[in-house]
């Protein structure tokens, strides 16, 4: 790292490492939220006759509503200050950097989630790099995370970065 | 109905959808994937501490709804396979926004690989790439 680089040494540190490891239960009234929000009226998400007509025991929880089953509680007082609460992609700050922004996804889908799944988040950094950009310097930060179900089933494999820009 | 894997061809378009997202969508989205980032609702902090226009429609939002147009269009019978996207510029509320994809091969499998896009106007805000399983003919 040098000395005016805009990624601190704790986070350096973090790649290759597991950051987070989160859990949490698929429900299918959170999943028909999200769907909603995104005016996603698939019946495979809402009529369980319509799904099992399609191969599935149930209705399934839509492939990119995977991630969210994860979050666990924000404490408020915990955010930073830009209301983000960095639980899931374990904490790292870059205060060198802290505006942020989604950078992209990619995400292979092996087996569809159900109602009542427990699902297992496990996310590794998988590498921090400083880029320069049209706009100026930005830290690219790439996360892997796989989801696995109460059986150990890997149900998905996902690859998500963030754009950290100075202030 | 889902499309035939015999059916598509190289070359060929999904139906695109267009979405002209505001702030309720916006609000409601935010609620629903527990996102407290301020850059989506407080107008103020948007501006004066992170120097844009308005608040951002979320990148997430703008993925849900580019797969949205993906699975609309392979049906029950159809499945996501991979889906991959770049946040390349950010999009506003009240900007109609459009999301499609063009299929670029097919594979043993039943696969078919696609370009995706979310587009405003020409300009390519969230570009990407896709692979779904179709239904083949006399398989179902």
């Amino acid at each position: 790292m040098t000395e005016d680089s805009l990624v601190d040494d704790e986070s350096a540190a973090k790649i290759g490492t597991v950051v987070a490891v989160a859990t949490g239960e698929v429900y299918r009234r959170d999943w028909q939220r999200w769907a909603a929000a995104v005016g996603d009226h698939n019946p495979l998400w809402f009529d369980p006759d319509y799904a099992r007509r399609h191969g599935y025991r149930d209705i399934v929880c839509p492939p990119l509503y995977l991630q969210y089953a994860i979050l666990g509680v924000a404490e408020l007082d915990g955010l930073r200050p830009d209301g983000s609460s960095g639980a899931v992609t374990g904490g790292m700050a870059f205060p060198k950097a802290p505006r942020r922004m989604a950078g992209g996804e990619s995400t292979t889908f092996h087996l569809s989630a159900y109602h009542g799944d427990e699902i297992e988040m496990t996310r590794t950094v998988e590498s921090i790099v400083e880029k320069q950009g049209r706009s100026g310097r930005f830290v690219l930060v790439t996360w892997r995370a796989d989801y696995r179900n109460q059986h150990r089933e890997l149900l998905a494999e996902a690859t998500t970065s963030m754009i950290a820009r100075p202030a | 109905m889902s499309p035939y894997y015999e059916d598509v061809d190289t070359g060929d378009a999904i139906p695109a959808l267009t979405v002209t997202v505001d702030e309720t969508q916006m609000f409601f989205f935010s609620a629903a994937t527990y996102n407290g980032h301020r850059i989506h609702y407080d107008k103020q902090w948007a501006r004066d501490r992170e120097g844009y226009d308005n608040v951002l429609v979320q990148g997430p939002l703008q993925a849900a709804l580019l797969s949205r147009a993906l699975t609309d269009w392979i049906g029950g019978a159809g499945r996501l396979v991979t889906f991959s996207v770049q946040n390349r510029a950010v999009a506003y509320p009240g900007q109609a926004l459009t999301f499609g994809g063009v299929v670029t091969g097919k594979r043993p499998g039943a696969l078919v690989d696609l370009d995706i896009y979310c587009k405003r106007g020409d300009d390519v805000l969230m570009p990407g790439t896709a692979t779904v399983a179709l239904p083949q003919r006399g398989t179902q």
